[in-house]
């Protein structure tokens, strides 16, 4: 599913080169739940940026779900982001002005799907979090954990081959990070592949495996047994 | 407190210079816009004897032809006959009375190389200096008996004694007009009534005449009149007693009349002198005559032009476009900042010491804008003096046209200053801290 | 594209699309109504007034010796006049046509002493040169003769027996006939009509009938006398030199009180139209200016304050041109709400300028042109903060605060 073969990314300024990866290399199989960790600097959110193709990188040959996506332009990115990848994000990055129903929708609008294909997704989607009955809610009248699970909602009505959490429960409660995880197993089991950063190791415990970055390179592969009995809430992707 | 806000403003607004600098430009174009057109206007809709403005009386009489009024609808003609003029001089009625109208002069120098001037000159009754009150710098207005005797006097405007003998005082002195030497009674200050209410048919921006000599001259020196001269049906011959005998209308007659009883006494005596001249088979309309005082008399001949009007009106939806431009700007400034303000809300200050913190920097953005504006509208009166012909009394700046424009300033900038200041106030801190 | 959510978006930050919107309506009223009497004035002041105008010069002589005789001044004048080398004609004129002074007077088709509605006319009297030098076309008809000038004393005046007239005035007089032949009364005098012009405007350029314009062949004998010139293409100033040199030294009794080129008198006699054009472009420009800056400083806070927001629709697939395209969008929306409100307020304010000059109404295409120049004005002044905000990378929105 992903495969990223001696990535190298370096951040120049006038003064300063920094290697934000170097030689990084990572496979992850299709239907994998992975957890990227590190401590802050060791190169983790570049990781993700150049993964989620929010980023390009200097050299490195990288493949996405079976395609060469090294030298694609911003354009080509952004499909790409559109019709294959889901994200979610520490700060859940809803748009404060949209409700639910429309932040929902603002992925599935650059698609250009019909009005009815869309509103059946997000409906699907909306359930899947259990936040259907809150679509004309702004962001503002939710908590942090329904904040981020419409942000899942939003990941999920695209359908993504391969799904990105930054810290997804960085900003919640114990309780709501709970919740949040379960979904994210529910949405694994159902065959999504999921790469998590995160530099909490009690998160990356619910994941397949972990992989450990550090000063920009990959440190250390341990087989982590499988956890996806794991299941508690019984959320259904 | 103040400093503390002032200090405040000054750095919010030096972290921004360019929106600064939009935001004081956008106030600084609007006000001097509206400045420029607002003097004018102020000028033009002046009240230039404000003083005794509403004793003094502007004297219609409708003598005008049976079948078509002066104007229309049945409007009399705004200036009055020789004959009618005269006798009404002649029964003094008000207080003080005053018969006028503008010729010229050829005035010529004892030394033969100077060349002969033509020279703007008022014919008039000695009542003119006293009600009018105009100013003298040396000597006066002529006596009554020169009036009466129609003897060759003359008052000189403070530019033309400037000219003539070089601002001395020149009273006893002769000039040479039309062939005739007149002596010199009287110098005036510089007097300059704006707009020419005394006159208000011709050039009503324009200067008084230069030179001034007794009405009855105009027999003897067969004087032709200058402004404007209308008619109805041909003169009984043609001769220049004819012209003077005739319906045509082109003297200004105003009586002064301090009180109420004294207006409807004069209103009744016009009456009764207009039925006396129907039975000699004149005035074949019907009985019509007004009296306006000088306010009403600038209104009713339209001394305000239409341009400036349309002009004050449309600066200030010009203005108005430029308050919205700023309140948008401060709204949007003073929103980003919600941070700070929750902040500020969060460590004890309360909506009324936030909402006079936003204020002051209003106000600067205001004052400054104001100031700057004043500076615009005074450079964009100088343009309009470059513009139009012989506007230089009336493109002017004083000192009410400044107070004026700078309490419009700071009226609309607080206004615009207000709102985003109350919208930023108002909404509780706790969505400030919550929402990035 | 996405109508319904930018919509819904702006409704939650409403304020700053009023004011967006209230500014952009204000705007097109403004300069709708600006174009309008601009183009009124500009083309009053275009307008081909049938006079050489370029090349004529008008003398005032005024006497100041005992011994005047007007009745030789004029002829002396007039003969020293034509006799100058590069002078075109000469002629004798009570009034200085465009000045805004003149003669007007009311005519009929009867004899009728108090008549009870007149065709009101604005009157030259000059003699027979007055058609040649002022280079006006005679459609019909003939020119006076020397013989049918009258001179007489200014104050002794009567009406003439003939007349030229302007087509127009023949027109409004005698409408559908030929004018050419026909007397006029000016009360009980009649005027027998001997030429016809074609345009040839009055003294009054602000006056509806300014087109309605006659001449009397009587030249008015008194101290004050004026004169037109007509001076060959391009030689009226070296003319006009000699002429105020010549006329100045001639032994008449008068003196040359001024001389100034027809141009002058109406280039002051229209300055004010001139001013009024001149502010209403500068109202024109200063506010499109402002209007553009302030969607610029606007469109530029939003950008900046939803930086995040941007970043985030790029990481879930928005492409450049899709971001763009937003803003646009959103400007548009704004723009469009302006404009009806705007065409509103044009309507109004026109009522008010009708009101107050007698102009007739706004022509309904200046509302269309209009918006269209607010549409891609709005363009203009978003697509910089636009394409700021397309700039803005997707991995910001995995920066976080």
């Amino acid at each position: 599913m992903l495969s990223m073969q001696n990535i190298s990314k370096i951040y120049r300024t006038d003064v300063v080169q920094t290697h934000a990866l170097r030689d990084f290399s990572l496979e992850v199989k299709e239907g994998e739940f992975v957890a990227v960790m590190g401590p802050s600097g060791s190169g983790k959110t570049t990781f993700l940026n150049i993964a989620g193709l929010l980023e390009s990188f200097d050299t490195g040959i990288y493949m996405l779900d079976g395609e060469d996506v090294s030298n694609l332009n911003d354009d080509g990115r952004s499909h790409i982001r559109n019709e294959r990848i889901g994200f979610i994000f520490q700060s859940f990055n809803l748009i404060p002005d949209l409700n639910v129903f429309d932040n929902v929708d603002v992925p599935l609008r650059y698609r250009g799907l019909k009005s009815a294909e869309r509103s059946k997704r997000i409906q699907a989607a909306l359930e899947t979090v259990g936040l259907a009955s809150r679509m004309k809610h702004i962001p503002a009248q939710l908590s942090g954990g329904q904040q981020q699970r419409v942000a899942i909602a939003r990941a999920l009505a695209g359908e993504p081959r391969i799904l990105f959490a930054d810290e997804p429960t960085g900003n919640l409660d114990s309780l709501m990070a709970r919740q949040v995880l379960d979904l994210l197993e529910g949405i694994n089991s159902s065959g999504t592949t999921i790469v998590m950063v995160t530099h909490d190791p009690e998160l990356a415990r619910r994941a397949h495996r972990s992989v450990h970055v550090l000063d920009g390179q990959v440190m250390d592969l341990k087989a982590v047994p499988d956890s996806g009995s794991k299941r508690e809430n019984g959320v259904k992707a | 407190m103040f400093l503390y806000n002032l200090r405040l403003a000054l750095l919010s607004l030096r972290r921004d210079p360019v929106l600064t600098a939009l935001m004081i430009g956008a106030v600084a174009i609007g006000i001097g816009m509206s400045t420029t057109t607002l003097a004018v206007y102020h000028t033009m809709s002046g009240n230039p004897i404000s003083w005794k403005g509403d004793q003094l009386y502007a004297v219609q009489m409708d003598n005008w032809g049976p079948s078509q009024p002066y104007n229309e609808p049945d409007e009399p003609p705004p200036q009055v006959t020789y004959r009618d003029g005269q006798a009404l001089m002649k029964a003094a009625k008000a207080k003080d009375q005053n018969l006028s109208f503008t010729t010229s002069f050829v005035l010529q120098s004892d030394k033969p190389d100077v060349k002969p001037d033509l020279v703007q000159a008022r014919a008039t009754y000695t009542s003119f200096f006293t009600m009018f009150d105009v100013p003298f710098e040396y000597g006066g207005g002529w006596s009554k008996q020169a009036d009466q005797d129609a003897q060759q006097v003359v008052v000189l405007s403070n530019a033309y004694n400037e000219k003539l003998f070089g601002g001395t005082n020149s009273v006893g002195k002769e000039v040479v007009l039309n062939n005739r030497r007149f002596q010199v009674v009287g110098v005036m200050k510089p007097w300059n009534p704006m707009p020419k209410f005394f006159d208000a048919q011709d050039d009503q921006f324009g200067e008084p005449e230069d030179l001034f000599v007794p009405l009855n001259l105009i027999g003897p020196m067969q004087l032709h009149n200058n402004g404007n001269n209308s008619c109805w049906g041909p003169p009984a011959n043609n001769s220049f007693q004819g012209h003077l005998d005739s319906e045509c209308v082109w003297l200004q007659f105003w009586a002064e009349l301090p009180t109420q009883a004294d207006r409807d006494d004069y209103h009744a005596f016009l009456d009764a002198y207009v039925q006396e001249q129907k039975k000699l088979g004149r005035f074949p309309r019907p009985v019509h005559n007004e009296l306006h005082d000088v306010p009403d008399w600038l209104a009713y001949n339209h001394v305000v032009s239409k341009d400036s009007e349309a002009l004050v009106g449309l600066s200030f939806m010009f203005l108005a476009v430029c308050m919205l431009n700023t309140i948008g700007l401060i709204l949007a400034k003073f929103l980003r900042r919600s941070g700070e303000i929750g902040l500020r809300r969060a460590v004890g200050a309360s909506k009324t010491a936030l909402f006079y913190q936003y204020l002051v920097e209003t106000s600067v953005i205001g004052i400054s804008g104001g100031i700057l504006g004043l500076v615009l509208g005074w450079a964009g009166l100088i343009g309009v003096r470059h513009l139009i012909e012989d506007s230089d009394h009336l493109a002017r700046l004083d000192w009410t046209m400044v107070g004026i424009s700078l309490l419009i300033a700071l009226v609309s900038s607080m206004l615009a200053g207000l709102y985003p200041a109350w919208r930023v106030v108002r909404i509780p801190p706790a969505i400030y801290l919550k929402v990035q | 594209m996405e109508i319904r959510p930018i919509l819904s978006a702006m409704l939650r930050n409403k304020t700053g699309a009023i004011l967006i919107a209230l500014q952009i309506a204000l705007t097109l009223a403004i300069v709708c109504n600006a174009m309008f009497i601009i183009h009124d004035r500009t083309s009053k002041m275009a307008r081909d007034t049938g006079m050489d105008v370029n090349d004529i010069f008008v003398m005032t002589m005024a006497a100041y010796k005992p011994d005047y005789n007007a009745d030789s001044a004029v002829h002396a004048n007039l003969d020293l006049l034509r006799s100058i080398p590069g002078v075109v004609d000469a002629t004798y004129s009570q009034s200085v046509p465009l000045s805004g002074g003149g003669w007007s007077d009311g005519a009929t088709t009867t004899p009728d002493e108090h008549p009870k509605s007149t065709v009101d006319m604005g009157v030259y009297h000059m003699d027979e040169h007055a058609l040649n030098t002022l280079g006006v076309k005679l459609i019909e008809g003939r020119d006076f003769t020397h013989e049918e000038i009258s001179y007489i004393d200014g104050d002794k005046y009567t009406t003439p027996k003939l007349a030229i007239v302007t087509k127009a005035f023949g027109e409004k007089l005698w409408p559908g006939q030929d004018a050419l032949g026909k007397t006029f009364y000016e009360g009980t005098s009649g005027l027998t009509v001997i030429g016809v012009v074609d345009t040839m405007e009055g003294t009054w350029s602000h006056w509806e009938g300014f087109e309605r314009t006659v001449i009397f062949p009587t030249v008015l004998e008194s101290e004050y006398m004026r004169y037109l010139v007509r001076a060959l293409p391009g030689q009226r100033d070296e003319v006009m030199k000699v002429a105020e040199q010549k006329l100045g030294a001639a032994h008449t009794g008068n003196f040359v009180r001024s001389i100034h080129s027809l141009e002058y008198y109406r280039k002051s006699e229209t300055s004010n139209d001139r001013a009024m054009t001149v502010m209403l472009s500068l109202v024109t420009a200063l506010i499109l200016a402002i209007t553009a800056l302030g969607i610029v400083g606007l469109a530029s806070f939003s950008v900046r304050q939803r930086t995040r927001q941007i970043g985030t629709r790029r990481a879930l697939g928005a492409r450049r041109i899709d971001i763009v395209r937003y803003f646009i969008t959103e400007n548009w929306l704004i723009t469009t709400m302006g404009v009806v409100l705007g065409s509103v307020m044009t309507v109004a304010l026109n009522f008010w300028l009708v009101q107050l000059y007698d102009l007739p109404h706004i022509a309904w295409y200046y509302i269309p042109v209009g918006i269209l120049c607010l549409w891609a004005l709005g363009l203009l002044a978003v697509l910089g903060p636009a394409l700021k905000a397309a700039a803005i990378p997707p991995a910001i929105a995995t920066r976080n605060v």
